[in-house]
């Protein structure tokens, strides 16, 4: 199987033996067997991908395989990583601070000046609140020599950190095998020991992810690791838009009102960062946000311009800079030649079995206000024939140098300690999404029950007086629900010039567009398991509409359902889940009563085919014939699509379900509203005449509604414009 | 010479800006030959926060917040500001601008203004402008003076055809502008040739010394150009607009690469509608 290596090999070392670490690794791989290794690793990529935001392409394959190393070994780069990062944040507080380094000749002025890594904008002179480096990763390969040696600094975005904290956890489930030995050090007390540091040094203040989504202007280096690196410390994810300054601190816009940032873990480039004080568009970035930075009231990790020290003009030179920052020489050499010929190589799952490729570690530490800490762990990556990492696998750090594996003990990594994240911290962002989500899957359900209303009726219609009246009744709710264009709203129209409007205008794809939009917007706040269902769902509706809109109604139902029966099922009742029901209830009353105020617009001796029609629409047939055996009478038809508190489709039923909510969000005069709105509801359904009115102003109060909570809940920061100083010039520079 | 400066700067907006935020260079530095006094900027309505910091290139920078809603912003500056440059060197008895140009490389303070800035970086058209006031073995001073009064005499001064974002190479090109784009063109030029230079902004004075011409940019922001002419006599600073060796008519406000390092107000408003801006400078001679 690895006949022929190098003696630089991870795994065999120059006699032929296994080393010790990978002794168990090996141990677990045979017993899997490689054919079910295969099916496993497939499985790993998937639970990863699963938990990546909708739309993002995962940029690496994931490897089931852990690359060990002992305790001596993790602690030589242990000492390394620290005394690196500890001289990479000297030399950038120098070069943004007394420039000595530049002063002394230690490195060319012009490199610095002539980089767009370094940011003016935080030259301060003096240090920041926080080190400017305050999070580091380090690619380091194994050398010939079987010497560690630095490839390059992540100095400014810490690539797949995210990844690093979550991986292992993946893995556990999908190879539980492999972690059967003991002997294994947590990444659990390192983690929780940075998160309690970050709050810490928040006092009080927010902990952010900073990144972008696929629509916002910003972007991300990963967004995916962005999401899986706030899952990992459960702090909030946010873009720039999401915050706002005032009094010269940021602030990010939530339910609760505007919260205090006081950190943020910087996903974005911090180049152009700032449109107050580099110009360029307000929404693209963060106004103030270096002002807030130099102030003391902004920690930003890593500083803007942090990435300076990693540029490769620059990284010529830090080796040179040891002597001065430290008084020792590195303790990790740098890389020299080919890294791909003198890397040594480690086993990653492949179709045939393993395969042998070259490995880059990368190790990732931070600053916690005293010293330096390591991860105890990590990421490490093959390289393909370009030397790109593209295979990612966990690092493995042991407790010992000959581990005791085989102890019987179980050792899964323990569940996740997670800091709670209160519903109220909810962006306005992401409550409004899922708002707007609920009411769009609702809008499009709602649109494909009433065109398989439709269809048939006007079809076989006959030219009797209550056909007749139905049809008329349909045209007038389809035209209501946008479904026909005004110029055929208007006579009757048959199943032909229907299906050639449905054709020509595509109404269903447009709303099936939109909700496949707001999937994507709101997908940080939905499982991966529910992420995945309604993905699949998604993709088979968009598949059925392609040849024809009417034969994909039902697969469209089925979207609707399948939505509706896991949000349900897998979505805590916290903020998040409340706004996408009072989306979907706000919808569905609105639009009931609205066909309901057409439907009953006729004197009481005529209502018999818009009373079909309702309860048809309601999908409450059903439990009707059940109930009254058929026969349709006005009070009983009433009572269950207007009163019943039973009936999840009537109209009180909404009406109670969004009081319900309103009361959740402590919105007590609109819930209040709801309450009096069900009670106009289930007073209707005492009657029988005059019902088209009153129904109507039920729709117009539940509009009125729903701007309310938009404006409660929503009122997203406005957007802000740039005062051009273009005409400071026209009137008045020379 | 002892000046009192003003300048206030007022926008007014048509609806009420509910939400604003400012970056100004708006107060001026010190420097060799030029001694604030006195200087008070005050910011209408009171801002709910105010810092005053110093930027990189040792410019003072005020940023202001303001969240009451508000018609009108204004900012005034007075300040008593005591100028005096020396006289520089003769300038044949200066180096030669190959020597300054190698020497500016390795030193940390004037390396940056060698190098190209979005909106003065050389090219092989300002390089050629460059090379005539400049062949070889030229004593530095000499070079620049033969610049400073080309670009004034190939410059034909116009105001509003221009803007702010108007490059050095456009100003070669279309040979007309304002006194940013003179500055623009002269200090790219000089780059071109390996030479430091950085922008100026500042004020000259309203009304020209007895018996002189009504100088071009006076009552208003005005701008020019710095070079570094060797230790010895350090930066001198030359204003193309007026073909004048700058000495004790200019009272500078802020320097940088170009004038995106030192634009004087940069703001974030939030609502506002339309707006009106006036600005008004007075800098007359304080009678001792």
């Amino acid at each position: 199987m690895m006949q022929g290596v190098a003696s630089s090999d991870e795994m065999i070392d120059r006699s032929g033996r296994i080393r010790t670490p990978w002794v168990p690794v090996l141990e677990a791989f045979r017993s899997i067997g490689h054919e079910e290794m295969g099916r496993r690793a497939a499985a790993l990529n998937k639970q990863v991908r699963l938990a990546a935001p909708y739309g993002v392409v995962a940029q690496h394959r994931y490897d089931p395989l852990p690359a060990p190393l002992t305790a001596t070994e993790f602690a030589l780069l242990e000492a390394g990583i620290k005394q690196r990062a500890g001289v990479l944040n000297s030399l950038l507080e120098d070069l943004y601070g007394r420039q000595s380094v530049l002063q002394n000749g230690l490195i060319p002025p012009i490199e610095v000046f002539k980089s767009r890594h370094f940011v003016r904008s935080l030259c301060t002179g003096t240090p920041l609140a926080t080190p400017r480096l305050s999070l580091y990763a380090a690619d380091i390969i194994r050398g010939i020599d079987g010497r560690f040696q630095i490839v390059r600094d992540h100095t400014g975005i810490i690539p797949s950190f995210g990844h690093a904290l979550t991986l292992r956890r993946v893995a556990s489930g999908t190879v539980p095998e492999l972690f059967r030995a003991g002997g294994l050090r947590s990444l659990r007390p390192a983690r929780e020991m940075l998160v309690d540091h970050l709050q810490r040094d928040s006092q009080g203040g927010m902990v952010a992810i900073l990144s972008a989504s696929a629509g916002s202007p910003a972007q991300s280096l990963d967004m995916m690791d962005d999401a899986l690196l706030a899952r990992a410390l459960g702090v909030l994810l946010i873009e720039p838009g999401d915050l706002a300054t005032r009094g010269g601190a940021l602030h990010v816009k939530t339910l609760s009102g505007l919260l205090h940032v006081a950190t943020l873990i910087r996903g974005l480039s911090g180049i152009e960062l700032d449109p107050l004080e580099q110009g360029g568009r307000p929404g693209a970035g963060i106004p103030g946000a270096f002002g807030a930075i130099r102030a003391g009231v902004l920690n930003m990790l890593n500083a803007p311009g942090s990435s300076l020290a990693e540029v490769p003009e620059i990284a010529a030179y830090v080796p040179q800079l040891f002597e001065t920052f430290c008084g020792a020489a590195p303790l990790l050499p740098a890389a020299k030649g080919n890294i791909l010929t003198s890397a040594s190589k480690a086993p990653f799952v492949d179709s045939s079995g393993l395969l042998s490729t070259p490995l880059m570690f990368r190790l990732y530490g931070w600053h916690d206000g005293t010293g330096w800490q390591v991860l105890p762990g990590g990421l490490a990556f093959g390289l393909n024939e370009a030397g790109t990492p593209t295979n990612m696998k966990d690092i493995w750090v042991l407790d010992a140098d000959e581990p005791h594996y085989y102890s019987g003990v179980s050792h899964s990594e323990p569940q996740a300690r997670v800091p709670f994240l209160p519903a109220a911290h909810l962006p306005s962002r992401m409550a409004d999404n899922l708002f707007w989500l609920g009411r769009s899957v609702e809008r499009l359900e709602a649109a494909a029950r009433l065109l398989m209303l439709a269809l048939p009726r006007l079809e076989a219609g006959t030219s009797l007086p209550r056909d007749a009246a139905e049809r008329s009744l349909i045209t007038r709710c389809l035209a209501k629900a946008q479904l026909l264009p005004d110029d055929l709203a208007s006579g009757n129209i048959s199943g032909r010039l229907l299906r050639q409007s449905l054709a020509r205008r595509k109404p269903m794809a447009a709303l099936l567009r939109e909700v496949t939009r707001l999937v994507n917007a709101a997908s940080e706040r939905l499982s991966p398991t529910m992420l995945a269902t309604v993905q699949l769902a998604l993709d088979q509706a968009t598949t059925a509409l392609v040849p024809d809109e009417e034969q994909a109604l039902p697969t469209i139902l089925g979207f609707a359902a399948t939505f509706a029966g896991i949000a349900a099922e897998n979505m805590s009742r916290d903020g998040g889940w409340l706004f996408l029901e009072m989306g979907r209830r706000l919808e569905r009353a609105e639009a009931f009563a609205e066909s309901l105020s057409i439907l009953l617009d006729a004197p009481p001796e005529r209502l018999e085919p818009g009373l079909a029609l309702g309860i048809e629409l309601a999908d409450s047939v059903l439990s009707y014939d059940l109930r009254h055996a058929g026969i349709l009478a006005p009070g009983p038809v009433l009572a269950m699509i207007l009163a019943d508190s039973g009936n999840p489709r009537s109209l009180g039923f909404q009406c109670s379900a969004l009081r319900w909510s309103l009361d959740r969000l402590g919105a007590d005069d609109d819930a209040e509203s709801a309450r009096l709105l069900h009670t106009e509801a289930t007073k209707l359904a005492s009657g029988i005449a005059d019902l088209s009115a009153p129904l109507g102003a039920i729709a117009a109060r539940l509009r009125l509604l729903s701007d309310r909570v938009q404006r409660r809940f929503f009122t997203l920061l406005p957007e802000a414009h740039q005062l051009e100083d273009e005409e400071e010039v026209m009137a008045g520079t020379s | 010479m002892i000046y009192r400066l003003h300048h206030a700067t007022i926008y007014e907006y048509a609806e009420p800006v509910l939400l604003g935020t400012h970056f100004m260079h708006l107060v001026p530095r010190t420097r060799p030959g030029q001694t604030i006094r006195e200087s008070v900027l005050d910011v209408s309505p009171t801002p709910d926060n105010r810092r005053n910091e110093v930027d990189h290139f040792g410019n003072f920078t005020t940023t202001v917040s303001l969240t009451n809603p508000h018609k009108q912003f204004t900012v005034a500056l007075s300040a008593t500001i005591d100028v005096a440059q020396p006289a520089p060197p003769a300038p044949a008895s200066t180096p030669g601008f190959e020597q300054i140009a190698a020497a500016s490389i390795n030193r940390a303070d004037i390396a940056e203004y060698t190098l190209p800035s979005a909106l003065a970086a050389p090219n092989i058209e300002l390089a050629a402008y460059a090379k005539t006031s400049f062949p070889a073995g030229e004593p530095i001073l000499s070079g620049l003076l033969n610049l400073n009064q080309r670009v004034f005499n190939d410059m034909t001064y116009k105001p509003g055809v221009t803007n702010t974002a108007t490059t050095a190479s456009h100003a070669l090109k279309n040979r007309v502008g304002v006194c940013q784009d003179y500055a623009h063109l002269m200090i790219a030029a000089l780059r071109a040739v390996g030479l430091p230079a950085r922008y100026v902004s500042g004020y000259l004075r309203t009304s020209p010394p007895a018996g002189q011409v009504k100088r071009r940019g006076a009552d208003q922001s005005h701008a020019w150009v710095s070079a570094w002419i060797g230790d010895y006599a350090g930066w001198v600073d030359f204003d193309p607009t007026n073909n004048l060796l700058v000495s004790d008519e200019h009272v500078t406000l802020a320097w940088g690469r170009d004038f995106q390092d030192v634009s004087p107000l940069r703001g974030i408003i939030l609502g506002g509608g339309r707006h009106t801006l006036r600005v008004n400078v007075d800098l007359d001679p304080v009678l001792t």
